[in-house]
């Protein structure tokens, strides 16, 4: 009994001594793992959520943001990095987390309306102003002398998403024959000079560097570097046809529940598709889902037929394989210069 | 005017001529000005391209440094490491190879009753052997984890079999606070707190050896703090407890109760240049309050496992046994030790002094079946024979750099390497005066009249010890290192007239032979 005192007055004076150590308890840290181009979007987004946040529960959440290329972030999860919720480019990432580490269940995409994909994004280009190489569409981006500035497939989500629109639009010029398909993706790579490893990278090539003559990527990145660089350096040429692309959020299930910020977690992916949500994505030249938001930004974007990754891929799965695998289609009919 | 109009012809003329000739050259292949301005373009890019590609190619090779493990493999260490340093694995080693050769009168404890090496003389003893040993032979595991949690794992093979030296995590959340839990060294003796391979000579004094833990189980407490221009380091422990000089090798301690255990030192003129840079004090205590009642168990062991009675056993310089208790006295009540330490540096010379006291709370027991086994019968304490003994014992140790690198509590790093006709490594000559005195009732019976039925038996036990020690340490290199010791022990009891147990008088009582030891080592540490 002596013992036990005296075990419990010492533990006690190492708890008193370690008190300036505990963090204060009533704060909650969320980790949003996402890819390059959402800083702006997941700045003004959690800004908003933890206002809602604290006006609903009364608690302070703090989130925090790391970028990077969508597998190279999907792999820092799998290697440990404790994300609370993960919102990548594409569900091919999502999906590895989900296979390798065990985190999220297999079952992940149907948590969540529309296929977990809060907002959209299609693949257009960005030309320097008065469009000297007249690009008018993907045929054009195959011509001899036109430099184009796609991110690498192998290490980029919106450079699959480009590859996958270049290639939709091959199947469908040459009635679905893969043979000249893998020919237009062949001279199309072989108009690039230089591969950056994420869409970000792509941008500064393109707009700080000068080099190439298209930007081909991310919707709301041309949009975003519209903005930020002016209207008078670049214009935006939306092809006749492109992918709908649709990145994806998740819970992270294991690391939130060891957290324990599963509840608010959810929320803040649930809070992606509130009127909030959907506008500070429209507002950030993403599509919204919701019917409102997409009419109230839908000057904003030009109007293009898009096909989906299951019509010319037959979904992620698939085009992983197919295209991206070591050995795949990109492997075959590119060669670094 | 007519000059001016002739001017004004022959320029036009000239002109209608030159830009004839360069239409008529353009039209025969050579650059137009547009061609000129693409060809300048193209350049242009190719000019951009190549400075990205070359952008990109540096962002690469950052980013897989960043990746990147470090691999370090130097003279004093083999360790992997994270690129951003706060997670590394880094491996240690060391090896001691001694011999102990002993001169004649160098004994064990005067009839035992297990005789371990051949037949004791007409004296009771019989003569320490001489031997070639592997002292240690430990292979180190450090982690770090975060930049903040260290882990260690040691492992000793010296035995033949492999014993866990140590075995912690030490979580630093602040270089004033961190907390170490596992297997350690209890933050108690200075000498005892300096590195196996740093000692300076082969074995530790008596204070370190004899009479203050060694490893124990538990949880410390333990930082540094700033202290007038230098620091405090300052420890506080629970521990199991482990008896004097005790290694804890099992999880189970003797009652269940704890020791705790403190330490302060202090080193306040550590960031001078003046003459006192290198000077540390402080002092270290103990505290366990242990009932005898579970030490019973052990009473009825084998003589060799002393120590399992909660009390110990005392060697010499040279390792030979030179006082236990008897097999009927159990640890029972409070053991408290006291310990003043200090050292101090000064160029190529070192000192090192430390003082150590233990009150040990002791009782005698009655039962228990014989050494030789047995039935026996139940074990009890003999009423009123409790008594609390204070032994104490101190060392100086004195070191001096003959090569002149500098001296300090760590290790030497030699200013040359020995290479034969190039270097000589770092030559170093040692003296220690060490001495144990037990306290006198320790050889009597309870009631202080008798030496029959006493806690120890003075004929077999030496009541003092004074050892002299000189020693010789070659620093081949940072690693490797040759020491040979030579020591000189005399002795307060211990013996009695030939095999004759002691007579209640103590009047047969002699003291026991010197013991003369030379000790050698050679050491390889990384």
């Amino acid at each position: 009994m002596k013992t036990l005192r005296t075990m419990l007055i010492t533990l006690g004076a190492l708890l008193i001594a370690a008190h300036p150590l505990v963090v204060h308890a009533e704060d909650i840290t969320l980790l949003n793992v996402s890819y390059d181009p959402t800083r702006e979007l997941y700045q003004e987004f959690n800004a908003a959520f933890a206002k809602h946040w604290q006006k609903e529960k009364g608690q302070t959440v703090v989130v925090k943001q790391s970028h990077g290329g969508s597998g190279k972030q999907s792999r820092a999860v799998i290697d440990g990095l404790e994300a609370d919720v993960v919102t990548l480019a594409l569900a091919y990432d999502i999906d590895a987390i989900s296979e390798k580490a065990k985190l999220i269940p297999a079952n992940w995409q149907s948590r969540l309306p529309q296929n977990s994909s809060p907002y959209t994004s299609t693949i257009v280009f960005l030309v320097r102003k008065g469009n000297p190489k007249g690009i008018k569409d993907w045929e054009d981006l195959v011509k001899p002398g036109v430099a184009i500035i796609p991110a690498n497939p192998k290490t980029s989500g919106a450079a699959r998403w480009a590859y996958l629109s270049a290639w939709g639009y091959a199947l469908k010029k040459y009635d679905n024959d893969e043979t000249k398909a893998k020919d237009f993706i062949g001279r199309f790579y072989a108009n690039v000079p230089v591969f950056d490893t994420g869409a970000r990278g792509a941008t500064t090539t393109f707009i700080e560097r000068g080099i190439g003559d298209v930007l081909v990527g991310w919707e709301n990145e041309a949009y975003l570097a519209l903005k930020e660089f002016g209207a008078g350096k670049f214009e935006i040429i939306t092809p006749s046809i492109s992918i709908l692309a649709e990145p994806t959020v998740t819970l992270v299930d294991k690391v939130a529940k060891k957290k324990g910020t599963q509840p608010v977690a959810q929320a803040y992916l649930e809070y992606l598709y509130s009127e909030e949500g959907q506008d500070i994505a429209g507002k950030h030249f993403y599509r919204p889902r919701s019917e409102a938001a997409l009419a109230k930004y839908a000057n904003q974007f030009s109007k293009v037929s898009l096909f989906t990754i299951d019509e010319i891929a037959g979904g992620w799965q698939k085009a992983q394989q197919r295209h991206f695998a070591d050995g795949g289609v990109f492997d075959e009919i590119y060669k670094p210069k | 005017m007519r000059k001016s109009w002739l001017f004004g012809g022959v320029l036009v003329f000239t002109s209608i001529t030159l830009g004839l000739a360069a239409r008529a050259h353009a039209e025969e292949g050579g650059p137009s000005q547009k061609s000129l301005e693409q060809r300048f373009d193209e350049l242009d890019q190719e000019i951009r391209i190549l400075k990205r590609k070359r952008e990109l190619d540096q962002e690469a090779a950052e980013n897989a440094k960043k990746a990147t493990p470090i691999v370090k493999y130097s003279k004093s260490q083999f360790s992997l490491e994270s690129a951003d340093g706060s997670n590394f694995i880094r491996f240690r080693g060391i090896v001691q190879a001694d011999h102990r050769l002993y001169f004649d009168g160098a004994n064990d404890i005067r009839n035992r009753s297990d005789q371990r090496a051949g037949d004791l003389d007409v004296n009771g003893f019989h003569d320490a052997g001489d031997s070639w040993l592997i002292r240690r032979a430990r292979l180190d595991i450090e982690t770090t984890l975060f930049g903040k949690y260290d882990f260690r794992i040691t492992t000793d093979f010296a035995q033949g079999t492999a014993s866990v030296a140590y075995a912690y995590l030490d979580a630093r959340f602040d270089p004033a606070f961190k907390i170490r839990a596992g297997k350690f060294k209890s933050f108690v003796s200075l000498e005892r707190l300096q590195g196996a391979s740093d000692i300076k000579l082969i074995e530790r004094s008596y204070v370190a050896n004899a009479l203050l833990p060694n490893r124990d189980l538990g949880i410390a407490a333990h930082g540094d703090l700033a202290f007038f221009q230098g620091r405090l380091d300052y420890a506080f422990g629970l521990v199991n407890g482990v008896s004097d000089g005790g290694d804890i090798s099992t999880g189970t301690e003797f009652d269940g109760r704890k020791e705790f255990t403190g330490w302060l030192f202090a080193t306040p003129f550590v960031n001078d240049t003046s003459v006192l840079s290198g000077l540390g004090f402080g002092a270290a205590a103990t505290y366990t309050d242990a009932s005898g009642e579970r030490n019973l168990n052990f009473t009825d062991t084998t003589p060799a496992d002393a120590t399992r009675n909660g009390l110990p056993s005392y060697r010499t310089d040279g390792q030979n046994t030179f006082f236990r208790y008897s097999s009927a006295a159990v640890a029972d009540g409070a053991r408290i030790r006291v310990s003043p330490q200090a050292y101090y540096y000064i160029g190529s010379l070192g000192i090192l002094a430390e003082y150590a006291r233990v009150i040990q709370d002791v009782s005698l027991t009655t039962g228990g079946s014989p050494p030789a086994g047995g039935a026996g019968s139940n074990t009890s304490f003999i009423p009123n024979t409790g008594k609390a003994l204070r032994h104490q014992a101190w060392h100086v140790t004195v070191s001096y750099l003959l090569t002149g690198e500098t001296a300090s509590f760590k290790g030497v790093k030699p200013s040359q390497n020995f290479d034969f006709g190039k270097g000589w490594g770092a030559w170093e000559v040692v003296g220690r005066y060490s001495e144990i005195t037990l306290d006198e009732d320790t050889f009597k019976d309870p009631t202080g009249t008798s030496f029959t039925g006493a806690y120890a038996n003075l004929s077999e036990s030496a009541q003092r010890a004074r050892s002299m020690t000189l020693g010789v340490n070659w620093y081949l290199n940072q690693n490797l290192r040759a020491a040979v010791n030579y020591s000189e022990t005399r002795f307060d009891g211990g013996a009695g007239d030939g095999v004759a147990p002691i007579n209640a008088a103590g009047t047969n009582v002699a003291d026991r032979p010197d013991e003369r030891a030379v000790l050698t080592r050679l050491q390889f540490a990384f």
